[in-house]
């Protein structure tokens, strides 16, 4: 089921420098959003451009959920402005979700402003399966979770002005060994040359590993077929249809790495 | 007040919804009542199944989008299995979007569609999708070629036939005349412009295709001209489409000549547009002691100079 849905702004604030985390009530789709799901926004009543944003659900319970973004774009800017009791207009939830059937431990992997689906996949595990966080950032002050290692919890800076120095890929590295990994289950999303550089690392050395894809979307349901990723292992011909590409908002956006070809969309 | 025929087929409003913006109907079902909707016009459907064109296919640009799909579609033979049983259900005109890149793909297409246990009504066929490689004739470009598409699928159906005109012509009456002497009951109009954006820090082009159609606001006054230009040589009803985003724009398209109307990329924003836009279109007829909608269809003042 997908709802068109009118949102309240319950609080909208900057969790740390230029990053920010709204809080908005739901009627219908929080209560059935599965963590890695996303939703479809549209900032504005007067928004001028032509395509909502979608943004993964970083939380949710019965009855809100939270998003967390960056004010880069066009419609992130506006939703930056966003004031309490503000409509908001959202479609979701959207795409697939995040396979959590496997029983082996699981290692979150967060980029940036893409710890939102790894946040609310970690909150929905955490009492269930040995996890282990990793939330990587440029610096200490674009960080909004505290590094504690003794529960798990890893912190990452560019620049080694806060937890681990170096980026998400070699903060992990300085935890497991390769052969650590191989019996645990990666789940990841970020920027897409750091996404790329671990979907190659996990296919090489064959460790599972789950992907939440970003592409441009138009629709977010599976209408526009802009959302294309290819597959691998496609035998395709003249005579397929999604057999090759597959959609990121429908057929997605969650991934394994082995699945596809790459994260570069 | 709203109501409105092609021949014989009643309409219960002037709004239709874009072939491609709308995939079969049943992706939105769950949020949208699509009996609101005087017609649906589904996605490009072709002889076989296609791919469509590598990634990336679209990309947002001011007041609208780029896109290159290349049709990407289930192939006829999986949409009568799968897409029909479900459109059967719909209470409201279906009208069967149809493209090809053969003359005999789009007659086997339309005969099969037409031998199938379905419902729809009539076929828009896409003589102008600028997307789409392979070898074969651009139908759009050419009268000769249109006028002899429009006639071979004349012979074969009783079903309302719409062809769907491009802007990327030198002339478009001249191809909606071809479309009326070979029997087409209307044309819509128009089909996305060609259009091309660059990322200038890698000097790559925004699409896998270089080029690709251009939607939505943007395109409007582009739009409006054509329709004007059809409205002016053809007598068969002209569906304006081309950058509609509320009532305003119905409006406009209808004085300009338009007796029917297709709602396109908005629908990636709206998807439930249709629900106000009927209650507007009430109020705009009321507040004017309007009778019915035909009647602003073409009401354009033009002072001579």
């Amino acid at each position: 089921m997908i709802y068109n849905e009118i949102s309240k702004v319950i609080e909208n604030k900057e969790i740390a420098e230029n990053i920010f985390e709204a809080h908005l009530s739901s009627d219908n789709l929080s209560k059935i959003a599965k963590p890695g799901q996303f939703i479809n926004i549209l900032p504005s009543s007067d928004f001028n451009k032509i395509m909502r944003r979608p943004m993964s659900l970083s939380y949710q319970d019965n009855k809100s959920f939270k998003i967390i973004y960056k004010p880069i774009g066009d419609g992130t800017r506006i939703m930056r402005d966003w004031k309490e009791d503000d409509l908001i207009d959202v479609i979701g939830p959207l795409g697939n979700a995040w396979d959590i059937s496997s029983d082996k431990e699981v290692v979150l992997l967060g980029g940036g402003v893409g710890i939102a689906p790894i946040l609310n996949l970690y909150n929905n595990i955490k009492s269930t399966k040995t996890s282990y966080l990793f939330f990587g950032a440029r610096k200490k002050e674009e960080h909004f979770i505290a590094h504690d290692p003794e529960k798990n919890i890893y912190i990452s800076t560019d620049n080694g002005s806060a937890g681990i120095k170096g980026n998400l890929f070699e903060a992990m590295n300085s935890i497991f060994e390769i052969s650590d990994l191989k019996d645990k289950s990666i789940y990841v999303c970020g920027p897409p040359m750091m996404m790329e550089a671990i979907r190659k690392f996990t296919v090489e050395h064959e460790i599972e590993c789950h992907l939440a894809l970003e592409t441009i979307m138009a629709c977010g349901i599976g209408i526009c077929q802009g959302c294309t990723v290819e597959k691998c292992n496609s035998t395709t011909n003249s005579d397929t249809y999604r057999n090759k590409y597959e959609l990121v908002c429908m057929d997605g956006p969650i991934y394994k790495a082995n699945e596809v070809k790459t994260c570069l969309l | 007040m709203l109501a409105l025929k092609i021949k014989d087929i009643t309409f219960k409003n002037p709004i239709m919804v874009a072939s491609g913006t709308y995939g079969y109907g049943n992706e939105v079902s769950d949020f949208v009542d699509l009996s609101r909707f005087g017609a649906i016009i589904t996605k490009s459907v072709t002889r076989n199944p296609r791919e469509g064109n590598p990634a990336p296919r679209i990309f947002e640009v001011s007041s609208g989008m780029l896109n290159s799909i290349g049709l990407a579609n289930l192939g006829v033979e999986k949409y009568i299995d799968e897409k029909i049983p479900y459109l059967n259900k719909i209470d409201t005109n279906i009208i069967i979007n149809i493209a090809g890149t053969r003359i005999d793909d789009y007659i086997e297409t339309l005969e099969m569609l037409d031998n199938a246990d379905s419902k729809h009504i009539g076929y828009e066929i896409n003589i102008s999708c600028p997307n789409i490689k392979e070898e074969g004739m651009q139908f759009g470009v050419s009268p000769d070629m249109t006028r002899e598409l429009t006639q071979e699928l004349r012979k074969r159906t009783d079903k309302i036939l719409i062809m769907k005109l491009s802007p990327n012509v030198t002339s478009i009456q001249d191809i909606g005349l071809a479309a009326q002497d070979g029997g087409a009951d209307a044309v819509s109009a128009i089909n996305t412009v060609m259009g091309m954006s660059i990322d200038i820090n890698t000097k790559k082009p925004r699409l896998s295709t270089v080029m690709g159609g251009l939607s939505g606001p943007c395109i409007k006054p582009v739009a409006l001209a054509n329709v004007y230009k059809l409205f002016k040589s053809l007598d068969i009803p002209i569906i304006g489409i081309g950058g509609i985003s509320n009532c305003d724009d119905v409006i406009e398209f209808m004085l300009t000549g338009a007796r029917f109307i297709q709602l396109g990329t908005i629908n990636y924003k709206y998807p439930n547009l249709v629900e106000t836009l009927t209650d507007e279109l009430h109020s705009y007829l009321g507040q004017r002691s309007i009778d019915h909608i035909k009647d602003i269809v073409g009401d354009l003042m033009i002072e001579d100079k």
